[in-house]
């Protein structure tokens, strides 16, 4: 702990997997929408892009039209959401690749769907695009994140909430490409360890949770269910203490397993949080609906937080909450 | 409506940038507060039917709040506000000399043009854009007739915010103007031939303005009201069910064409 609190000492770059990333700082699936930033910013939003990655909203292999309204409210030191995976499918946002695919940073497609074979039709659709495709025309896509917190086809509970369920659908995406290939794992279990050695043991590179918290809102006028699909998944602050705590689980259960850590970072100490707690990168969700501006402003307090802990990299700061 | 016409309105330009902004004036309305706000980024912007986001000060609120502009002059953006929930409610308390955040101007706009005749319909706080439009089409020409619709007496308070030549108020509990709600005033006012509709308020009131026109043969625009998170089209919390599928009222909207709601 010698060296000055200068930030500018601070370098940000990490490792995920074979992914160089700038700094460890990305978006969430689903909270942030590239392309309309870019159409709502004054000067040039590729150039001034702030995040290291970028993860699209999740794709299933048909498109989706999500659930009913109202799908979003706030809560306590929080927000609830159930937009139900709306997309237009991975055909159509394949079609649409072009328009971005002048973005420098590399890309982590975020893959949905109901059962393994679904989410092994996107990682597919995706590889013969990447194959075929004028490198020109596509962006850098070098990752997927497995979204497990979609329902089962069968069970209609969260895939993420069965092992087993994780590990074939995680080992169907496995099968279809030989890029880097995350777990996006859920919450909503006893044993978070348990999905992240079965998603691993499936043939994952690494993990990213946590998802979103099943929970309910009610109309308090009326005393029903306020979200037009009755629950939601909540985030934001209010769910960083527990996020934090899973993370550390995982870390401690699958060393060497790179991690990306979420869950209600909405500061640059935060996110230092969540790497003491063992995560190489994390991301940002909620925070994006606070203003343009959040991420660029994360970054910036995670590098004078390590400053002004004597931290040089975010590798120095990996782990230290972590018992020995 | 023609597809380039629904193209220029659907794609208006939006902003996102935030712009800290000093409250210059307040205003309170029975029910509705008027406030008034320095923010020469926003008002060089903007167009009517778009709206802001406004964050909360204080720490226990994380999202900000949709708001419409209810009127722009010079630098100044005038927004109404209800109070609503906790967040509405912080916001209806500011003092001057206060400052917040807004990110805007953001949404489609009302389009102007054709409008030789215009009849705004507006029920509750969904008023509030219609006094920016009425600004705008009496500038350009038009004829401007408004009728607004209120609750109760405490409410219909807010129509002392407004100034449009021709005002006709209703009210649910026939305190202030004809007992009634708008529909009561539009069955029995004269009205134009070509006249363009603009409507904004509750959904009830939404879909008996549309059946209303389609049996008067007339067109216009709807300004429609969701739950919101982002406001910036990312996160889809705030879609809505139209002819043409379901779609964002942050960014496809607020402003649609009349026909193609489905409230």
């Amino acid at each position: 702990m010698s060296a000055p609190p200068d930030p500018t000492n601070v370098r940000l770059s990490v490792e995920l997997g074979p992914l160089h990333l700038e700094h460890p700082v990305v978006n969430a699936s689903g909270t942030f929408d590239l392309l309309e930033h870019a159409r709502r910013y004054e000067g040039d939003y590729f150039a001034d892009f702030p995040y290291a990655a970028y993860v699209p909203k999740t794709i299933t292999a048909d498109g989706r039209t999500g659930n009913p309204a109202p799908r979003v409210t706030e809560t306590p030191a929080g927000m609830i959401n159930a937009i139900g995976l709306e997309n237009p499918g991975v055909d159509a946002w394949i079609a649409g690749l072009p328009a971005w695919a002048h973005l420098r940073q590399p890309v982590i497609v975020s893959v949905g769907g109901n059962e393994p074979g679904q989410y092994a039709a996107v990682v597919r659709a995706v590889e013969a695009h990447l194959a075929a495709a004028d490198p020109g025309a596509v962006p850098s896509i070098e990752a997927y994140e497995i979204n497990v917190s979609c329902p089962n086809v069968v069970s209609g509970l969260q895939i993420g909430a069965d092992p087993a369920a994780t590990a074939a659908v995680v080992g169907a995406c496995r099968a279809e490409t030989s890029r880097f290939v995350l777990a996006k794992l859920t919450p909503n279990v006893s044993d978070v360890t348990a999905a992240a050695r079965a998603a691993v043991q499936a043939g994952a590179d690494g993990v990213s949770l946590v998802n979103t918290f099943k929970a309910m809102v009610l109309d308090r006028e009326t005393l029903r269910p306020f979200l037009g699909n009755r629950t939601g998944g909540l985030c934001g602050p209010a769910i960083k203490p527990i996020a934090l705590r899973m993370v550390a689980e995982v870390a401690q259960a699958l060393p060497g397993v790179p991690l990306v850590g979420m869950g209600g970072i909405m500061s640059g100490l935060d996110a230092l949080e969540f790497i003491a707690c063992g995560a190489t990168a994390v991301a940002v969700g909620a925070a994006n609906f606070t203003g343009l501006e959040a991420p660029a402003r994360i970054v910036a307090e995670l590098r004078a937080g390590l400053a002004a802990r004597g931290l040089a990299t975010p590798s120095a700061a990996r782990g230290l909450a972590l018992d020995e | 409506m023609s597809q380039a016409a629904r193209e220029e309105h659907v794609h208006g330009r939006q902003w996102a940038e935030t712009s800290h902004c000093r409250v210059a004036g307040v205003r309170h309305f029975g029910a509705f507060t008027a406030l008034e706000l320095v923010a020469p980024r926003v008002a060089a912007k903007a167009a009517p039917g778009q709206f802001v986001m406004v964050t909360v000060p204080g720490a226990g609120f994380l999202l900000r709040r949709p708001l419409s502009l209810f009127t722009v002059h010079g630098d100044r953006v005038g927004l109404l506000l209800e109070a609503r929930g906790a967040g509405s409610e912080r916001l209806t308390r500011l003092e001057v000399g206060e400052s917040v955040d807004l990110a805007g101007p953001l949404g489609s706009a009302f389009p102007l043009a054709g409008a030789a005749s215009a009849l705004l319909v507006g029920g509750g706080i969904g008023c509030a854009p219609l006094q920016y439009l009425a600004d705008e089409l009496a500038t350009a020409g038009s004829s401007v007739t408004a009728v607004f619709g209120f609750r109760d007496f405490r409410a219909a308070r807010a129509a002392g915010a407004f100034a449009v030549e021709r005002l006709w108020v209703a009210s649910e509990d026939g305190s202030t103007g004809r007992r009634g709600t708008v529909l009561d005033i539009l069955g029995v006012l004269d009205v134009p031939p070509g006249t363009v509709v603009y409507a904004c308020g509750p959904t009830p009131m939404i879909a008996a303005v549309q059946r209303w026109a389609l049996d008067q043969r007339l067109s216009g625009y709807a300004s429609l009201e969701a739950h919101m998170a982002c406001g910036t089209g990312s996160c889809h919390g705030c879609v809505v069910d139209t002819a043409r599928g379901r779609l964002r009222v942050c960014s496809e909207g607020p402003v649609f064409a009349l026909d193609e709601v489905r409230p």
